[in-house]
């Protein structure tokens, strides 16, 4: 069921709850309160009419003329008169109630002996039904007479009929008008909330540009709205990167598919002498090896994402590991002309996995001596100043501008002075590197400029002595 | 026909120079954009092979450039992206045709086939003039019916000579579509290798195709 008619429904069920008990209570009291007005009417009579015969030493009236000239309000058509004696016999009676027969109840006659004053109802076939007082009159503790003044419930009757009526005309009216407005606000409430839906449904179906358009208003669906842009903003950011991420990887690997697949083409569109085919077999080879390359860094990173890289951190002596990484890139250094040395070397304890830590201060100081040119001098310094360990690694290469120190860490990015320089590298590495040390919560720090040579530094927390 | 391939893949712009070279077109290789740019500006080449990815200058800014100047050499797109976007891209910048790395070889030259005869006129992808026929797509030569033998370069020659029928072809001319830009110019390479071809074409027959228009250059025409 929408919401808009529930909203409605439940509205328009509380509204009538109320409307009913409402009413109930409404014509519960008006009743009460006609009758205690007519009560009162009553009571005053009978008072008046005890009073006149208390002044006629409690002589009962004999005929109607007296009868009437003593008590002026009987007069009055809507009430009548009647005196029993103790044994419940009519001793008298006003003149408009000649014609009917209205006896002392048994209760009243009970109550009178009782010497109480009590109010009935009555009511007889074909008239309107009666209210009626009897007060007892007593003299020394005896009961002289019952005093019963009487009077048509009928205009109340009606009177509350009327009220009824009106109460049942105008209780579903109220109700019906209440739904239609109920409705028509629950619709206009909920109008942006189908506006959001219709432009969450166009985004679902692809189109991650778009945006809900804002209410002006800071309320509840204003809020829902930011937040869904939001949400909707950061899915786009991360679907481009991936996008972005898949079409990159997806060009350095179609470069090696490309020289594979042309030279081997070629070679193999006639017969050609046997060192063609050769070094054609060999460049495949280094292309294998560079896909190979690029597909391990690629895994290696698509792991780190899942956060499927586990990592066992333990306290290493950063001075050992420099040492161990120095003295093996001085092996590769060896049939490149480049000289790999060690600055200063402070002792360092850090918490860390030692083959990551290794593998991302060999990366390092491979891509110095990629980008160094021959005779060139690569220098490995490791300082301490007791909360921080700062790995660095300097060359005096090709350098980096200073637009491109945050790019080189994307994945593929590789500068186009870089991709001149060599085409070795995948444009991994230095990702691989943040993440490594992102992993040991340290970070890694370039200063270079083009030409200049660049330095790389990893800046990791010396492990606490008490961990 | 010269063609110019912007590649910055040391080795894939190796194997397209010399596919094309095997296939007789004179090729001039660069590896970055801003430098090809100057190259496609500076000599009338017969086609751009250019990739999409250049150190300097993207391939899609060598070719809007080489538009803006009014150059309308066909250009052949290499891009190993093959999205249609980045298709669509490169043939709004102004490209002739797109192809996806990697590519068959035969596929590629097909292509450049393609893209020549359409610079040329729209002639058919076989040349004709009176009894001369050469086919671009097997590169069979045949005068009368009779297979004429040519080697690379004087295949290369006759091809350039018979898109330009009836059009005197100075020497700078030819040397500039017929070899690539390691060719001397001031040799009489040219000379020697118009009468090669006149010995195969000419040689024993009535009718002369190949004119020397004294002071200015070669001319192949029917009398």
């Amino acid at each position: 069921m929408p919401l808009r008619v529930r909203l409605t429904l439940w509205y328009g069920t509380a509204l009538a709850l109320v409307l009913i008990v409402f009413s109930v209570v409404l014509y519960v009291i008006t009743a009460r309160s006609l009758r205690d007005t007519v009560d009162e009417s009553l009571e005053e009579t009978a008072t008046t009419a005890v009073r006149s015969l208390e002044a006629r030493g409690f002589l009962p009236l004999i005929d109607d003329d007296e009868l009437l000239s003593q008590f002026p309000e009987l007069t009055r058509i809507d009430k009548f008169f009647q005196i029993f004696s103790p044994s419940g016999t009519i001793t008298i009676r006003s003149p408009n109630i000649q014609q009917h027969e209205v006896p002392l109840s048994a209760t009243a006659l009970d109550a009178a002996f009782a010497g109480q004053s009590i109010f009935e109802s009555a009511k007889y076939p074909k008239e309107p039904p009666l209210r009626l007082i009897s007060v007892p009159i007593m003299y020394r503790g005896n009961l002289l007479y019952i005093v019963q003044v009487g009077t048509s419930m009928e205009s109340v009757g009606e009177t509350l009929q009327r009220f009824l009526v009106l109460l049942i005309v105008a209780i579903p009216i109220a109700l019906a008008v209440s739904l239609a407005g109920g409705w028509f606000l629950a619709g206009r409430a909920l109008r942006p909330v189908d506006k959001i839906t219709l432009a969450a449904q166009r985004i679902a179906a692809g189109d991650l540009s778009q945006r809900l358009s804002m209410p002006a208003a800071h309320d509840e669906i204003g809020r829902l709205a930011a937040t869904f842009n939001n949400m909707i903003g950061r899915l786009d950011t991360s679907f481009r990167q991936i996008r972005q991420f898949t079409s990159d990887a997806s060009h350095e690997l179609r470069t090696p598919l490309t020289v594979m697949k042309g030279e081997t083409d070629l070679v193999l569109r006639r017969p050609r002498p046997l060192e063609d085919y050769q070094s054609v077999l060999e460049s495949n080879l280094e292309e294998i090896d560079r896909m190979t390359r690029i597909v391990d860094e690629l895994l290696f990173l698509s792991r780190a994402d899942m956060g499927e890289i586990k990592m066992e951190l333990l306290p290493i002596a950063m001075e050992a590991l420099v040492e161990d990484v120095h003295r093996q890139a001085m092996v590769l250094a060896q049939d490149r002309t480049i000289e790999v040395v060690l600055g200063t070397v402070m002792p360092a304890v850090v918490q860390g996995d030692d083959l990551r830590l290794r593998e991302l201060l060999l990366n390092l100081v491979e891509n110095a001596m990629k980008y160094s040119h021959a005779g060139g001098k690569v220098e490995i310094s490791l300082l301490n100043d007791g909360r921080e360990a700062r790995l660095s690694v300097t060359d005096h290469g090709i350098g980096i501008a200073p637009d491109d120190h945050k790019k080189i860490f994307h994945r593929f990015f590789r500068t186009d002075v870089a991709r001149a320089h060599t085409k070795k590298g995948t444009g991994l590495g230095l990702a691989i590197c943040a993440w490594i040390a992102d992993l040991h919560k340290g970070r890694v720090e370039v200063k270079s400029d083009l030409g200049q040579g660049s330095t790389f530094t990893v800046i990791l927390p010396i492990a606490s002595p008490t961990a | 026909m010269r063609v110019l391939v912007l590649e910055d893949e040391t080795k894939v712009g190796c194997f397209i120079k010399r596919a094309l070279e095997e296939e007789s077109y004179a090729v001039d290789l660069c590896e970055d954009g801003a430098k090809g740019l100057e190259m496609a500006l500076a000599t009338n080449y017969d086609l751009l092979v250019v990739d999409v990815m250049l150190p300097s200058m993207s391939g899609l800014d060598v070719l809007k450039n080489v538009r803006r100047e009014r150059i309308h050499t066909p250009v052949l797109i290499l891009s190993a992206q093959s999205q249609i976007d980045q298709r669509v891209k490169g043939l709004d910048a102004g490209a002739d045709d797109y192809l996806t790395k990697p590519f068959a070889i035969d596929e590629l030259l097909a292509r450049v086939r393609a893209l020549l005869r359409r610079g040329a006129s729209e002639s058919p992808g076989i040349l004709q003039v009176d009894d001369l026929v050469l086919n671009p797509a097997t590169r069979d030569v045949t005068r009368g019916g009779q297979r004429i033998e040519l080697t690379l370069k004087e295949y290369a020659l006759l091809e350039y000579l018979m898109r330009h029928t009836g059009r005197v072809l100075t020497r700078p001319m030819i040397s500039e579509h017929v070899w690539n830009q390691d060719f001397d110019t001031f040799t009489n390479v040219i000379d020697v290798y118009v009468n090669y071809l006149r010995n195969k074409i000419d040689r024993g027959r009535t009718k002369k195709l190949i004119h020397t228009i004294r002071g200015s250059g070669y001319m192949l025409k029917v009398d």
